[in-house]
């Protein structure tokens, strides 16, 4: 997936990355109970595979992947600090 | 007969030598600046169909971004003088006329509200601050100003609209979408509408949602303008659906000037920055009252909480509306106080806020929003 910002700048992400960093409750946990992404070690091949990306509002995208599996909302301030361009890993690394 | 052949002639020939070029008269146009969009006039593209005739003639439409423009007859005046100094113009005739533009440069309309070009939300967070009010004057003042307004009333349990704009018909079907009600030129759809009379509607959480979705979705809203959102109090179900079911141009906070009030409108708006919805701004309400027997100025809620908290939160203070009893009166009778009583404080008050929102929400039309492409 491709995010070409306001400002130019341009972002883009494997399925992978994605679905690991998903931020719903259900992969992150809620009420102190660790969610499914931090019992697993790995994920089937169906799960990875982006298939549909819906905008919420103007603040955040709703990702779909290929499992079905479809409750995050990725956040254009989260999206936006995942970014691992050269450039941004530069500008995050520095004092 | 050399002679006369020179004089019958010589005076068209000379002016048209001197009729300046089309170029001549966009690049002092050019030095017209829009304050809300911080451009010139000409590179925004509010420049059209200009005609220069060979007498030195000069014709141009100028297209505003919004009929409620607040500066629409400073332009018109500026654009007249500039363009009489150029030397060779023997006239100038300015063509006013505005075209609101979409908000965020979007590729294809939204899929929800495919024909509204701006959405404005109106909301408070505290309850009794008269939003209702404001968002029923905000449309009727945006409708008088030439817009094509609809106006959503998004409170599921305590709608108000209908009775503020004395529209107590139920809106009919036709294949499939529901009819929103004229009422002053502005279409209304309200909850109030569908299940009128005193039964209340008794709804979880995810019912609301589902409802504000069905009035935008199962409406027929058509082509408009604008369509303003009178919210319910509060940062929960309501705000939160709306704000993810349509990208919202931005959201107008009213609040009373008392602390118990304005701490409240912060919270919304802090709510509205999260989900990426631009503030358009504070309006504050009830900001003073003139005693009709003494006629001296009453500040019952204090004054000025509104402007100074959005000068606190870095956001635009939109005006302040007096309490008049007027604007309650017309209220209850069904009109709004911008059509009924167009030269009360109350009246001027809110069609210089109209304008103010029209204002903000064009800069909104030339913001581009992310584009995501799925590989």
């Amino acid at each position: 997936m491709v995010i070409e910002w306001e400002g130019g700048h341009r972002s883009s992400y494997s399925g992978d990355r994605l679905r690991w960093a998903c931020p719903c409750a259900e992969c992150r946990g809620e009420a102190g109970a660790p969610g499914r992404l931090a019992r697993l070690k790995s994920l089937d091949q169906a799960e990875l595979r982006v298939q549909n990306v819906v905008l919420v509002g103007q603040y955040a995208l709703q990702i779909a992947f290929d499992s079905g599996h479809s409750t995050g909302l990725y956040t254009f301030t989260m999206l936006r600090a995942m970014c691992d361009c050269p450039e941004c890993e530069a500008r995050r690394s520095a004092p | 007969m050399q002679s006369r052949y020179m004089v019958r002639y010589a005076v068209p020939v000379t002016s048209q030598s001197m009729s300046p070029t089309p170029q001549q008269v966009l690049d002092v146009l050019a030095k017209i600046q829009d304050p809300d969009l911080g451009r010139d006039v000409v590179s925004l593209g509010m420049i059209k169909e200009l005609d220069v005739s060979p007498q030195g003639k000069v014709s141009f439409t100028f297209e505003l971004t919004t009929p409620a423009c607040p500066v629409r007859d400073r332009f018109k005046t500026q654009a007249q003088d500039l363009v009489g100094d150029i030397p060779g113009v023997s006239g100038v005739e300015v063509r006013m006329t505005a075209n609101v533009r979409p908000a965020f440069m979007r590729p294809k309309p939204s899929e929800i509200l495919p024909g509204v070009k701006q959405t404005i939300a109106v909301a408070s967070g505290k309850g009794g601050v008269g939003k209702s009010t404001v968002a029923v004057n905000i449309a009727a003042a945006l409708r008088k100003a030439g817009a094509d307004v609809g106006l959503l009333d998004a409170d599921i349990y305590g709608p108000s609209v209908p009775a503020m704009t004395g529209s107590h018909t139920v809106p009919e079907q036709v294949n499939g979408q529901l009819k929103p009600i004229d009422a002053h030129g502005l279409k209304v759809m309200s909850f109030g509408h569908i299940y009128p009379g005193d039964q209340p509607t008794i709804y979880r959480g995810p019912m609301v949602g589902k409802a504000i979705e069905a009035m935008m979705m199962q409406v027929d809203w058509g082509r408009l303008d604008y369509l303003v959102i009178d919210l319910p109090p509060g940062t929960g179900d309501a705000s939160l659906t709306l704000a993810q079911a349509v990208p919202l141009t931005g959201v107008a906070i009213v609040c009373t000037p008392q602390d118990v009030a304005t701490d409240i409108a912060v919270k919304a708006l802090q709510m509205f920055r999260k989900l990426n919805v631009t503030p358009l701004g504070l309006i504050e309400n009830m900001s003073w009252y003139v005693c009709p027997s003494c006629g001296h100025r009453h500040e019952i809620f204090s004054h000025g909480g509104a402007e100074a908290a959005a000068q606190r939160l870095g956001v635009p203070f939109l005006g302040a509306v007096p309490l008049e009893e007027s604007i309650r009166e017309d209220a209850d009778k069904g009109v709004p106080v911008v059509i009924s009583r167009p030269e009360s404080a109350g009246a001027k008050a809110f069609v210089e806020i109209a304008s103010q929102v029209a204002a903000r929400t064009s800069i909104q039309s030339f913001r581009q929003l992310p584009v995501i492409n799925v590989r």
